[in-house]
């Protein structure tokens, strides 16, 4: 008992070692990390920037410090991701990441201070992110960097993916990215784009509030209490409208002919102006602790990858609004945008920054709310220029990968085919030569382990499920889901055919591991381990099988507690360990579990998938209620001839078949055909030759179909027709 | 004698043959937001019922709430009660699932778990639906 207590220990131990490895694993940082001036008083700067020994304070939108040596030159700049990005990762938080970058905008230190990525916590060490970062060292901002192969012909610098782990290190592409690019602007390490000043048209009128609201003349932002993580009220947080003033049908319109043309002249070539006014919250979009010489830190604007910030020389009062209908306001502002790469012909984001407060935890996060605006192209001679806009990170994988997902695709819609025709394989098949059916079958499986499984890794877990819950919940972003192609796909295809026959389809011809189970269990019996392959009981199976719904409840449960400890636990599928990190690149417990669950596969036909698989029940429970399921006939109450044979364990002594543990093998269906196997068929089938009648084909109830004499009577018409 | 066709007997709920589609369509969407019937009623039952979920319920509000989670938590523990109670209650009183298309008439006696996936699945729909439209209304924060 005592050296049982020990192993167990043991194995616990080395289960949870990588955990305690996995510092950054939702690390609990210093709430004054997110809004402190001193950045690097509670982050490893020097880290991230070797040879700095002095820090300013956080300076810019978004913010950054400056790094000095000991000449007390500066070096280079960092940066927490956090400031400038809330991009979610796998886990639907962000990674919060500190870089560093030198004066010549090159990476010089990138470090994980936190993150929630379950794949991290165990499967694939928190080493290959580090790795995964380290590719960024020594290279510059303004290069197109992404996740794939290099493309020198589109100037793209690859960095290499972590295998099973795309998602995360896609997200971690453009943290880093938008982070450099950010404060390499901002810095003039990147010049900012020139973009073809904007020639109005003028037509004349003065529109009315309504109609520049209509036209997008003027637009609004509008953050509510909840959104900050305040409690929701009646009157929202801050109400902003806004509007481009150079259009002069517009700056007309708001400042009135005498306001505007004075504005005009206070504008120098290239300068742009704008107006803010505050229509309800009690929130100022100036800040409160506004100073003069100082920066507005609550407002600042975007055109494509600048940003513009502005300063008190950069405002001006604004002391009314004349357009007609316009609504009343308590605070108001002109700010002009002093730069020539801005232009009123493209489109920009006004921006509003706020701080949003975790409730629970008090910590305070960079919350960014924007609003896009773009002139009408009625007041832009020309119309509106044509933009390019960037493929999303998502779409430069799906067409990266476009080859490899089309035969995806066509696999499962081909599987699907396949097995929407099953009556036809079924009645080609006989109880002793079930080539018509299994040749599908087997090479759905040899495919779904070699190229889904180990080169696709596409092994759906019941850690999508608990994700997709948690998304749900906190954030959901159709883009993060998206990313991995091969599980989108994958999911999609499981929906469907779930709630078309049952869970079936995807266990028993399509789950990688479950294909590969199968597959040792028939490759062994064939190979002459026949003999020593065995079923369990059905009394015994019967009380087994319910342990893979306690695993998932038990999941379900604890993810609502921790996600982090559902991740440990949703150890207790070997998909990892089989098909994303691989057998010998893990530590032994987990190799050991997998090397148990596939040697007895060769003995008991798919010992997991029956028992423990938690993925198998959560998909069972829907399928309770599939739309079409397999045939039965009366005599199937008393006759076990299919329930003999069925593998899963799922006909009962009555004959009916549960779904819920049904795999699809179809070896039921063929035998419902087989005159010669199936024993209600069979005995008719001699009657029939003994009576020396014909045998009629087969029908859709697996009954010959009846032989009924045509009468005399019913024959006459017919005869006297001709 | 046992019908093979079906995972456990057929029955048929009270509106079953119904022969305007409309008002079984009716009927059935009463029969999945009100678990109760008049004679499946047992007064003992739903106590016993009310308390054990009650129970489970309030023990998951408070390990949420102790974690600094009740506002998801509250009404995912809430929920989670309901459906724990919604099983047994309709065990006594509706204790049927549908079987085949949703589209079609076959129903068939439940058993407990044919129940636990029906109430699971049937709730995880509404709470979800109901968990976004609090969210879009910003009457729940999370």
């Amino acid at each position: 008992m005592h050296v049982l207590r020990n192993f167990l220990f043991l194995i616990t131990l080395c289960l949870l070692s990588p955990l305690v490895l996995a510092s950054a694993y939702e690390a609990k940082l210093a709430p004054e990390l997110n809004t402190a001036a001193d950045l690097c008083a509670y982050a490893p700067c020097s880290e991230v920037l070797p040879g700095a020994v002095r820090f300013s304070t956080r300076k810019g939108h978004p913010p950054y410090v400056e790094g000095f040596d000991e000449r007390d030159n500066r070096i280079g700049y960092v940066m927490l991701s956090t400031d400038i990005t809330d991009t979610p990762a796998y886990s639907g938080k962000p990674i919060v990441t500190l870089i560093g970058m030198n004066n010549e905008g090159r990476f010089t230190g990138i470090r994980i201070l936190k993150h929630s990525e379950p794949i991290l916590l165990l499967g694939i060490p928190e080493s290959a992110l580090n790795k995964f970062n380290d590719q960024y060292l020594g290279q510059f901002t303004g290069d197109k960097i992404e996740v794939g192969r290099t493309r020198p012909e589109e100037q793209v610098i690859g960095v290499d993916a972590i295998s099973g782990a795309t998602v995360t290190v896609v997200a971690q592409n453009q943290v880093i990215m938008t982070s450099g690019m950010a404060v390499g602007r901002q810095t003039g390490i990147l010049e900012p784009v020139q973009r073809t000043p904007a020639r109005f048209i003028e037509r004349g009128h003065k529109p009315d509030w309504a109609t520049l609201v209509t036209e997008g003349s003027v637009r609004n932002i509008t953050v509510r209490n909840e959104d900050v993580g305040l409690p929701p009220g009646e009157e929202p947080f801050i109400e902003l409208w806004f509007g481009y003033l150079n259009q002069p049908d517009i700056g007309r319109s708001v400042l009135g002919e005498l306001g505007w043309q004075r504005l005009m002249e206070r504008l120098k070539e290239g300068e742009h102006a704008i107006f803010v006014i505050r229509t309800a919250g009690k929130e100022s979009f100036k800040g409160s602790g506004f100073v003069r010489g100082g920066l507005y830190d609550r407002i600042l604007l975007r055109q494509d990858v600048d940003v513009f910030t502005f300063r008190d020389l950069d405002y001006l009062n604004l002391y009314g609004v004349l357009t007609p209908g316009a609504p009343s306001f308590n605070e108001s502002a002109i700010f002009i945008i002093r730069s020539t790469g801005f232009s009123g012909a493209y489109p920009w984001k006004l921006a509003f920054l706020g701080n949003r407060v975790d409730q629970a935890t008090g910590q305070r996060s960079f919350a960014n709310f924007d609003t896009d605006y773009w002139l009408a192209a009625e007041y832009l001679e020309g119309g509106r220029p044509k933009i390019e806009k960037a493929a999303a990170p998502w779409v430069r994988i799906w067409r990266m990968r476009a080859l490899e997902i089309g035969l995806f695709a066509a696999l499962l819609v081909a599987v699907a085919a396949v097995y929407a025709n099953r009556d036809r394989l079924t009645r080609a098949s006989t109880r002793k030569n079930k080539w018509p059916v299994n040749a599908f079958k087997y090479t759905a499986w040899v495919i779904s382990i070699g190229y889904v499984g180990f080169y696709l890794m596409a092994q759906p877990s019941i850690t999508q499920v608990l994700t997709w819950f948690h998304a749900l919940l906190f954030k959901w972003t159709w883009e993060l889901f998206l990313t991995d192609p091969f599980i989108f796909l994958f999911w999609i295809f499981i929906i469907v055919t779930v709630f078309l026959w049952g869970r079936g389809l995807f266990c028993g011809w399509m789950c990688p591991f479950g294909s590969l189970s199968e597959l040792i269990y028939k490759v062994s019996g064939a190979i002459g381990l026949k003999r020593f392959q065995f079923k369990l009981s059905q009394r015994m199976h019967d009380r087994l099988k319910w342990i893979k719904y306690w695993v998932f409840f038990g999941l379900l449960a604890v993810s609502m507690f921790s996600m982090g400890l559902a991740e440990i636990l949703a150890e207790v599928e070997p998909f990892k360990t089989t098909f994303l990190v691989g057998v010998f690149n893990r530590s032994w417990p987990y190799t050991l579990f997998v090397a148990v669950l596939l040697g007895l596969s060769i003995f008991m036909e798919r010992p997991f998938c029956k028992y423990l698989c938690p993925l198998g029940a959560a998909l069972a429970m829907p399928s309770t209620f599939r739309w079409f399921g397999l045939k039965r006939k009366q005599e199937c109450s008393t006759c076990h001839a299919c329930a003999a044979g069925c593998g899963s364990l799922a006909i009962d002594r009555n004959g009916r078949i549960d779904h819920r543990e049904c795999m699809l093998c179809l070896d039921c269906m063929v035998l419902y055909t087989d005159d010669h196997a199936c024993p209600p068929l069979a005995q008719e089938r001699k009657r029939r030759q003994k009576a020396g009648l014909p045998l009629t084909p087969i029908g859709k109830d697996g009954y010959y179909i009846p032989i009924t004499p045509v009468s005399a009577h019913a024959a006459k018409p017919a005869t006297a027709g001709e | 004698m046992v019908d093979p066709k079906f995972m456990t007997d057929p029955v048929d709920p009270p509106y079953a043959r119904q022969s305007n589609p409309l008002v079984l369509l009716a009927a059935e969407v009463w029969d999945h937001l009100w678990p109760w019937s008049h004679h499946g009623f047992v007064r003992r039952r739903a106590i016993v019922a009310a308390e054990f979920s009650l129970g489970i319920a309030a023990t998951i509000v408070w390990i949420l709430a102790a974690m600094g989670r009740l506002e998801a938590g509250a009404l995912i523990g809430w929920w989670f009660g309901w459906s724990v109670f919604e099983v047994i209650i309709r065990m006594g009183s509706k204790p049927y699932v549908k079987e085949g298309p949703w589209w079609g008439r076959n129903y068939r006696r439940a058993n407990l778990m044919d129940m636990v996936c029906y109430v699971g699945f049937k709730n995880l729909l509404i709470g979800a639906t109901l968990f976004l439209a609090l969210k879009w209304a910003g009457l729940l924060t999370v």
